[in-house]
């Protein structure tokens, strides 16, 4: 218990301050695809018994790196590419468990979030990875928040444009991987976006936004977390229901 | 540093641009030396936007040489000299989290690298492009929330705190109020003629400036050169009236 309230904390962190960047440069959709292309790794990790988390990782990297490569050779139709990619990987991680005859709770705690499955292991992995993901977005937050502005010029002040998108989806790829377990991947999207949007309502700079993001994000996830153990309820749903509630507030304060 | 001189900081050859085989820009060859001011006139449509967008490195030409400092776009390393205000600057969405300072702090971005964070001296020169801009006092204010001609002014901030070595201008005082617009075109001198920056300016407002600038390019689709300081007035009346055709005009003499 005490363990995935560790996890989810520290997923709260990683899932707004990333999810600040996915909005502002309009990435959404591209977080929503990785969510479940890190699905198939879950499941070929569930099937051939590899730690499906590690999985996870990996096939959600190279699918931000593909998707990548993609956007920028064919830059028209890129959200149907997306769509494809996104209900293609769906589809093969769903055949792939039944294959391996391990549908049912397992796949479905990776789609939906389950707090009752965080093993010590995933712990550490969140951790080590988590730490890496944030320091990279903090060491580079000044550059992605330019190109977010303005990628043309920031391209002509010399900012490497093509690197830092692929540093952002490569980092935005093993965070959602890493969240899958305590969110699901079919809701750790929501996660990323909606703090997000709930605090660029209260119309502050960067900075603010960003930490506003944060404390939404945090107070969500605990709040989420709770109410799932308490109702024996899937998490991701009850934290994906808390943050939608904290975007309703948000949107009412503001209301001109 | 007379080597500084020898080499011209832009210098075009034979460019072409053809899109869907339509001609935009058609054979335009010039040079840009250091601490030159040069202004920019032409029709709606004529390619002067576009062919500050190749000096850039935003637009591939058709055919042709494009070199930076001796150097071709792609071998350029040190972009962190170029300060450039695009047309519309106000296409950015007006929900984006940016306060006017968040936004000029944006031109310090690569003068220190990754990894560093803002020095004393970054928010010494963040606090005089303001001050020369005359928006320090909208530091605080959402960058969504500013009227046109402010907005082009923190971008022309944006740009000054860069402290570049070549100011890069397209239109950038549409919707600046008349004195403001003096102000800047007294400014713009300033920066040339005290620190030496080199002044691309593209303008519709020649006459103001006349006496300041050094050359006088006329773009539609074909370049006019007008190297002769003395007859940049004439040269623009022609230029209008002819269009491409005035091929009375001082073309390149001073070539090699
Ligand atoms: N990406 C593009 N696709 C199609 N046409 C383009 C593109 N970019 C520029 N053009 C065309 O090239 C021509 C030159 O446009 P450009 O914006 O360079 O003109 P301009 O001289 O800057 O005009 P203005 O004074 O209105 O700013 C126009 O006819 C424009 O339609
Ligand atoms: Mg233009």
């Amino acid at each position: 218990m005490q363990r995935a309230f560790i996890v989810g904390m520290i997923i709260a962190v990683l899932a707004s301050v990333s999810g600040t960047f996915v909005v502002l440069r309009r990435y959404s959709m591209i977080s929503e695809t990785l969510a479940h292309s890190a699905l198939v790794g879950v499941a070929v990790g569930l099937v051939a018994g590899f730690n499906p988390l590690w999985m996870a990782v990996i096939v959600a990297i190279f699918s931000a790196w593909l998707i990548e490569y993609l956007r920028s050779e064919f830059s028209l139709y890129s959200d149907a590419i997306l769509a494809i990619l996104l209900s293609g990987s769906l589809a093969a991680a769903v055949i792939i468990v039944s294959l391996g005859g391990a549908f049912n709770n397992s796949l479905f705690s990776y789609l939906f979030g389950s707090i009752l499955s965080v093993s010590y292991e995933d712990v550490v992995t969140i951790s080590i990875f988590g730490t890496m993901a944030l320091v990279t977005l903090l060491l580079f937050s000044k550059e992605l928040y330019f190109v977010a502005y303005d990628e043309e010029v920031a391209k002509t002040s010399g900012v490497k444009v093509k690197l830092l998108n692929f540093l952002l989806v490569s980092v935005v790829a093993i965070i959602i991987a890493l969240s899958i377990r305590v969110v699901g991947s079919l809701l750790i999207g929501a996660l990323m976006v909606i703090p997000t949007i709930a605090a660029l309502q209260f119309k502050v700079g960067f900075v603010k936004t960003v930490m506003i993001s944060l404390v939404f994000a945090l107070i969500s996830v605990f709040a989420g977390m709770t109410l799932s153990f308490h109702f024996s309820l899937p998490s991701g749903a009850t934290i994906v229901l808390c943050v939608l509630f904290i975007f309703i507030i948000s949107l009412i304060i503001n209301r001109k | 540093m007379p080597m500084k001189f020898s080499v011209p900081i832009f210098s075009v050859r034979n460019l072409n641009f053809n899109i869907k085989g339509q001609k935009i820009l058609s054979n335009i060859s010039l040079d840009i030396l250091a601490s030159e001011y040069i202004a920019i006139i032409g029709p709606n449509g004529g390619g002067k936007t576009t062919l500050i967008r190749m000096l850039l490195g935003l637009d591939k030409p058709t055919t042709g040489e494009i070199k930076i400092f001796g150097k071709r776009l792609k071998d350029f390393k040190k972009w962190y000299k170029i300060g450039y205000v695009p047309q519309r600057a106000s296409h950015v969405d007006s929900a984006f989290p940016a306060t006017v300072l968040d936004i000029v702090k944006m031109g310090r971005t690569t003068q220190r690298g990754y990894f560093s964070s803002f020095s004393k001296e970054d928010k010494k020169l963040v606090h005089d492009a303001m001050q020369k801009m005359d928006v320090l006092d909208l530091a605080d204010k959402m960058v969504g929330i500013l009227s046109g001609g402010q907005r082009q002014r923190v971008m022309i901030a944006r740009a000054l705190a860069s402290k570049p070595e070549i100011l890069i201008l397209d239109e950038p005082n549409t919707g600046v109020d008349m004195l403001s617009q003096k102000n800047f075109y007294a400014l713009l001198k300033q920066l040339n003629k005290e620190d030496g920056i080199t002044i691309v300016f593209i303008t519709h407002d020649i006459g103001v400036i006349a006496d300041d600038i050094a050359k006088l390019f006329t773009i539609n689709q074909k370049a006019v050169i007008c190297n002769d300081p003395k007859q940049i007035l004439s040269c623009a009346d022609m230029s209008e009236l002819y269009g491409i055709e005035a091929h009375l005009l001082h073309n390149h003499k001073h070539e090699h």
